[in-house]
């Protein structure tokens, strides 16, 4: 192996956290629907690709400053999350999972639809938070927009890591996760704690997107792929777990940034799925997850 | 009707279908529309197997664009670059589109059914990629062209029209075969797993290895489209099998009817004539894609087609009067008609080698010792009632019995077979019936067709002959109707054969449930709980009933929790409390016994809450 390539580790372990950071919210997301109504929600990567296109809107054709527009965004997101589960999900006649899972699927395309409609089949762009100019840490270069996302992202993970697990409302998700019907006979509502759950997951989506448009741009398909590798994510991490989803995140992003660097930058985009089909194969509960998995 | 080989039993819808297909080029003058019929025709053979897939097997693909992909460019590529003639082009076209398929579906389909459509969903990326990636074998993104034209022997189907006679021609063959698939054997027995998958296993259905099977076929069907697609449009790139197809196909499937071949038909013919006429609004196929998926799963989760239709059956259908009254007169009739038979051959043989020997059985679930050692045996012509208070172990009993648990320690053996290591299609088949707790009726099959599920093993049709409809096949399945017909006969089901089961009462089910066991001819059948729920009437006319079925070459084991039942109809009675045999023998002994009496009641002394009881729940 030539020396060239040795000393870009970094600069690959930098781009695997990067991306990684991004993975792990979307995950996230994916593991609260999951854990909240038992689906799998593929319009999550719409999501994402909602609050990017909404901060694009809000900053450049709406001049809103950047604090607003950013906390307007990822309220949008929000608001997404909260209509998918009060529209189509809780309209539906046929509460067989997969049914509402093809819903999901259903929603993700007509999203796209109106993405492309709203926002045209250009690339949108963002500008980065802090300045454009690289820092040099030993052979990286690191864009300060990386450490925003990777700090950001750390952040909120914490923060949401504190809400589960010394809140009562997060507390009360927790319970009517992993037993609805106890948390209905002791008082939590949990039609509320699902909307919640939809909510945070539109918003996490949100905020992925928001942050890694500066560094990738943004286009009304861009959130497929986003989505389709958080929730690979997700798997590799152990589907429902959200200690899994965030190391699966972060796991991802790593292997996928040195298989692109090491092996075939043509095929990065195929590493998420080969990772994802090797979980499912091998192990279907993931690092982190129980082997609740049922085998019929 | 059912005897004729070869043809579907909907031959005269399929005929004038076929009409249709016919009278199109004479009516239709215009060009550009055979284009459009064309690619329907293919799309509909995609469609054909997703159908199959999702309707008969419950498991929803989304690769299957990869699929379609694959048969086109591994065709294509043989085809142009190796130069290989085209027959050879479409058998490496099937092989690698059935190899796929395989490999796929062995891991996935054992797990819950959304993984799949994760597993394929990751495929179907990973094909797009390499795809576009692998430029010296694909062509990349700018794709492939001048693959040869089709050509049937020295006829070249270079011409739409002539395509259109050979695209159609595929697709009312491969329709016929999938319908004479769903109407046989293995298609009920699809249903049945869809339904029903523990149950359908424990009549000796292999349900995984079918639903591999099913998905292998549906595979290869897409990939037959792909191979008719390339040499048609001779040129491919990518963006014709990317994801977006394969949500296209599903539409089509849900849109028309998932289940009803003839609604995905219905749906296929609808979806790619509205994307023609979309075409001129281009950017909004998408979004009606997404909005038509999302609509007729909230409001039309059977599809549009069975919609329509049963808008129209509703006119004029009068809801079945209860026959439940004279029902039990009817099932007594039958136990007086058949009783002289227990008396001749009913007797428990003691002399002769037991049917059921459980030998030192312990299950364990994580901390709980569920079943610790227990052993016992079932002689031929024998009821067996196994008995115990809540949580004592009795059904987990009757699951390690035929299979559905594994035993942590000891042996069960059927008719001398060992079932050691044994997945529950194979208990079946080597002679284990059973029925559940909670009365399991495939609710998508009529009580004959439920009755046929049960006689699986008694046919060895499989895929190829079911799809053609052999002499042979049919005359299997003319056997197992009339037999299915022959074991109803005299019952209270009899007049209700071909009606939906969700008409039958608790007691008529329970009923199908012990009937369809019993069509298995096992050695042992399991009953558990078999009066659960029935009035003291139908109580008693079931249990007669069934001691009427005793066979001198067939064992029971009763699980039951109502004492009278147990102490009248048992022969012998096992005793268990915590997962152990605490006592054995006959009804009259037991009743008596004192541990027995202490596990049910508690004595004076330890009857404190709290102590004895905290396996209860």
């Amino acid at each position: 192996m030539d020396g060239t390539l040795l000393q870009q580790i970094p600069q690959f372990f930098v781009a695997g956290l990067t991306n990684g950071s991004i993975y792990a919210l979307i995950a996230l997301g994916f593991c609260m629907v999951q854990n909240a109504t038992g689906i799998v929600n593929f319009a999550q990567g719409d999501f994402v690709m909602l609050g990017a296109l909404m901060a694009v809107t809000l900053m450049q054709k709406l001049s809103v400053p950047v604090i607003p527009a950013f906390f307007g965004a990822v309220l949008f997101g929000a608001l997404a999350g909260l209509a998918l589960e009060r529209g189509p999900l809780r309209a539906a006649r046929n509460r067989d999972v997969l049914v509402l899972v093809m819903i999901t699927v259903g929603v993700s395309i007509a999203v796209r639809g109106t993405g492309m409609l709203l926002w045209g089949k250009n690339v949108h762009s963002l500008p980065p938070l802090g300045s454009e100019s690289p820092l040099i840490l030993g052979t990286a270069a690191i864009v300060p927009q990386v450490l925003w996302i990777i700090g950001l992202s750390v952040g909120i993970l914490g923060l949401l890591f504190f809400f589960y697990r010394h809140t009562l409302l997060g507390k009360a998700m927790r319970a009517a996760a992993d037993n609805p019907y106890g948390a209905a006979l002791v008082g939590i509502s949990v039609k509320r704690v699902t909307a919640l759950a939809f909510a945070m997951a539109g918003s996490l989506g949100a905020l992925a997107g928001i942050l890694i448009t500066p560094l990738t741009s943004m286009s009304y398909s861009g959130g497929l792929m986003l989505g389709l590798k958080g929730f690979s994510a997700a798997i590799l991490g152990g589907y429902g777990s959200a200690v899994g989803a965030v190391f699966g995140g972060y796991g991802l992003g790593l292997l996928e940034s040195l298989g692109a660097g090491f092996i075939s930058s043509a095929y990065k985009d195929a590493f998420a799925f080969i990772i994802l089909l090797a979980v499912l194969f091998l192990r279907p509960a993931g690092l982190f997850g129980s082997e609740r998995v049922r085998r019929l | 009707m059912g005897r004729i080989p070869f043809i579907p039993k909907a031959w005269k819808a399929l005929g004038a279908l076929a009409a249709v297909v016919c009278l199109l080029p004479l009516v239709v003058r215009n060009d550009y529309f055979f284009v459009l019929f064309n690619i329907m025709a293919l799309n509909a053979v995609v469609v054909l197997g997703l159908n199959l897939l999702i309707g008969c097997a419950g498991q929803i693909s989304l690769g299957h664009a990869a699929f379609f992909g694959l048969g086109a460019y591994s065709s294509a590529i043989v085809t142009t670059q190796l130069g290989w003639p085209l027959w050879a082009g479409l058998a490496l076209a099937l092989a690698v589109t059935a190899l796929f398929g395989v490999c796929l579906a062995v891991p996935t389909l054992r797990l819950e059914g959304h993984y799949l459509v994760m597993a394929t969903l990751g495929f179907n990326i990973i094909v797009s990629i390499c795809l576009n990636q692998m430029e010296p074998l694909t062509g990349g993104p700018s794709g492939l062209a001048a693959i040869p034209a089709l050509h049937l022997g020295p006829v070249a189907v270079d011409s739409d029209r002539r395509f259109f006679a050979f695209a159609w021609a595929s697709f009312l063959i491969l329709f016929a075969w999938m319908l004479n698939l769903e109407d046989s054997r293995i298609g009920r027995a699809l249903k049945a797993l869809h339904d029903k998958e523990l149950t359908a296993r424990t009549l000796g259905v292999p349900t995984h290895r079918y639903k591999v099977q099913v998905f292998t076929l549906s595979a290869v069907l897409a990939g037959f489209a792909g191979f008719s697609y390339a040499h048609y449009m001779t040129f491919i790139s990518p963006s014709t099998f990317d994801i977006f197809y394969s949500v296209q196909v599903i539409t089509m499937v849900v849109v028309g009817g998932p289940g009803s071949l003839w609604g995905g038909l219905a749906g296929t013919v609808f979806l790619t004539s509205l994307r023609e006429l979309l075409h001129a609004v281009e950017d909004f196929q998408v979004l009606a894609y997404g909005l038509l998926l999302t609509l007729s799963l909230i409001y039309f989760p059977q599809g549009l087609l069975p919609a329509v239709i049963g808008l129209f059956k509703k006119f004029g259908q009068a809801a079945p009067a209860s026959r439940h009254g004279a029902a039990i007169v009817k099932t007594l009739q039958g136990r007086e008609a058949r009783s002289h038979h227990r008396d001749e051959k009913g007797q428990p043989g003691s002399s002769s080698a037991p049917v059921l020997r459980v030998e030192n059985l312990s299950v364990r679930f994580g901390g709980l010792q569920a079943l610790a050692h227990v052993s016992f045996d079932v002689q031929p012509g024998e009821i067996l009632a196994v008995i115990g208070p809540n949580g004592a172990g009795k059904t987990t009993v009757l699951n390690a019995i035929s299979c559905l648990v594994r035993p942590t320690e000891g042996t069960v053996t059927v008719r001398g077979v060992p079932l050691t290591g044994r997945s529950a299609h194979e208990a079946a088949a080597a002679g284990v019936g059973r029925t559940f707790q909670a009365v399991q009726i495939f609710g998508h099959l009529t009580p004959l067709e439920n009755m046929m599920v049960g006689y699986h093993l008694s046919a060895r049709s499989g895929f190829c002959r079911a799809m053609i409809h052999t002499p042979q096949e049919r005359r299997e399945e003319e056997t197992l109707r009339r037999r299915a017909s022959a074991l109803l006969e005299g019952t209270v089901l009899e007049p209700k054969a071909h009606e939906p089961t969700s008409t039958l009462s608790l007691y008529e089910q329970k009923l199908l449930e012990i009937l369809r066991a019993l069509a298995l001819r096992p050695a042992v059948l399991l009953l558990d709980e078999p009066v659960g729920g029935c009035t003291p009437n139908e109580s008693r006319a079931l249990m007669d009933w069934i001691a009427a079925h005793r066979r001198a070459d067939m064992g029971m084991v009763l699980v039951e929790h109502d004492m009278n039942v147990v102490m009248a109809y048992a022969d012998r009675v096992v005793v268990l409390h915590h997962g152990r045999v605490i006592a054995q023998g006959p009804p009259a002994v037991i009743r008596k016994d004192p541990r027995v009496i202490e596990a049910y009641l508690g004595t004076k002394r330890r009857a404190r809450p709290g102590r004895d009881r905290r396996e209860e729940t």
